[in-house]
């Protein structure tokens, strides 16, 4: 009854899907990220139309859906005149989407820096600029580390929303897969543990990461 | 900006959020009962059911809801099941839920201090009744705020129901817009009502939050 060769006879169209799925998802968690740093900053900034700002952007963002978000920006924005092909307003939505998360996870992590090294940097004589980039950010980063990985995990697994606008990712190619072989359960099982696969390497490949860059993390 | 097409779909746009509110309060509760009983069988550690439990969430915390989503509504009738569009995003909604479920209330019985189950049992409490008394309401302080947390992404989750054409928020909001060719309008309207049932909760969770005793 079942035919396990469909999946592997279309390996290649899913491997690209894999591949896609790779590339949008590390380029949108770099942007997320940058975008987290900002909005973290945003959010301590004195000045309160920064805090404003930053505080509705996230309220925003986590109260809604991210398949919304998708559509808002490839299905709502064309109709103002601002029109991206399916993957850029797809990477720009999982920005977008987890900048929100990494900004609350960003300030959770300046917010764990005891006043006490500030002032000691204060005292040293170090720049703000000094002070955030190798004081305080580096500190931060060690103590937010697992949950940045997972938020990761979160966009790459998210990333298979864009099959709904027509990226070609692993969940799109494999809908295309499907379509061809009518051998559903064979491909999707087998697109399914590729997935369980990739997030089992990845979280296990950037824990290993973590404990290069911060050994003393894992020493207590 | 035409904000006449939404008020004058206000109806639909109502009935797509009851809908959703449907969805939800279906998958949180099966979620939860799956999460429950999986969190258990690990706890315990019951032979074989364990290690079967222990597959079931790294399966399905491991690959995207949305998989899941297809292997119930395209894979099921392949099987020869007939799953309606319901059916299907309340099935994968549960099992989806039940795995991460499962790991919250784990780590919510692993925090109580394994003093209260001994003196539960030289009370002469059984395994049951110290679960069911000592163990679980306790459990509930520490698992409360990340179960309420899982429970805002499972709501905006219901969203990918939309995906296998079932009619909740976002599907009927497209109807609309096919209609009107208003998709910022509507969609803002769309946002807004998900803000208006998230928030709160995401405020009950910064709340709860602060009250939980730090460990």
């Amino acid at each position: 009854m079942f035919d396990w060769g469909a999946p592997i006879r279309n390996l290649d169209l899913l491997m690209q899907g894999l591949v896609v799925t790779l590339q949008v998802a590390t380029l949108s968690f770099v942007f997320a990220f940058a975008l987290g740093l900002v909005g973290a900053l945003a959010r301590r900034s004195h000045f309160w139309p920064l805090r404003f700002v930053a505080t509705v952007y996230v309220e925003v963002i986590r109260n809604t859906p991210v398949l919304l978000q998708i559509f808002v920006i490839f299905f709502g924005l064309p109709s103002v005149g601002i029109r991206f092909d399916a993957v850029t307003a797809g990477i720009i939505a999982l920005s977008v989407n987890s900048g929100a998360y990494l900004t609350e996870i960003i300030r959770a992590g300046i917010q764990s820096i005891s006043r006490g090294q500030i002032e000691a940097a204060i005292a040293l004589g170090l720049t703000p600029a000094q002070i955030f980039g190798r004081v305080v950010f580096p500190q931060a980063l060690r103590n937010i580390y697992p949950p940045v990985v997972n938020q990761f995990i979160m966009v790459l697994l998210g990333s298979s929303l864009l099959s709904a606008i027509a990226v070609p990712d692993l969940t799109g190619n494999a809908l295309v897969v499907n379509s061809r072989t009518y051998r559903t359960v064979e491909v999707f099982t087998f697109v399914t543990l590729v997935y369980a696969g990739l997030t089992l390497t990845a979280s296990g490949l950037l824990n290993l990461l973590g404990r290069l860059l911060f050994p003393r993390a894992t020493a207590r | 900006m035409n904000w006449h097409v939404v008020w004058e779909s206000r109806s639909v746009l109502l009935g797509g959020a009851l809908v959703t509110l449907e969805l939800s309060a279906l998958a949180i509760g099966l979620g939860t009962t799956l999460g429950l009983l999986v969190a258990l069988i690990r706890t315990a550690r019951v032979p074989v059911l364990s290690q079967i439990a222990r597959v079931y969430i790294e399966i399905f915390r491991g690959s995207p809801l949305l998989m899941q989503l297809f292997f119930v509504f395209f894979g099921l009738p392949y099987l020869g099941f007939d799953v309606s569009k319901l059916a299907a995003a309340v099935w994968a909604l549960t099992l989806y839920s039940g795995a991460y479920i499962a790991e919250i209330i784990r780590a919510g019985i692993e925090a109580v201090p394994k003093g209260q189950k001994e003196a539960a049992y030289s009370l002469g409490l059984s395994p049951y009744e110290a679960m069911r008394y000592v163990v679980l309401p306790q459990t509930l302080t520490v698992a409360l705020p990340p179960l309420i947390g899982f429970y805002i992404g499972l709501i905006k989750d219901t969203s990918l129901a939309t995906i296998i054409g079932y009619r909740e928020l976002i599907r009927e909001s497209q109807s609309i817009i096919d209609r009107t060719a208003r998709p910022l309008e509507v969609f803002t309207a769309v946002a807004l009502i998900y803000f208006v049932i998230c928030y709160p909760l995401s405020l009950l969770v910064t709340r709860l939050e602060r009250r939980v005793p730090a460990r």
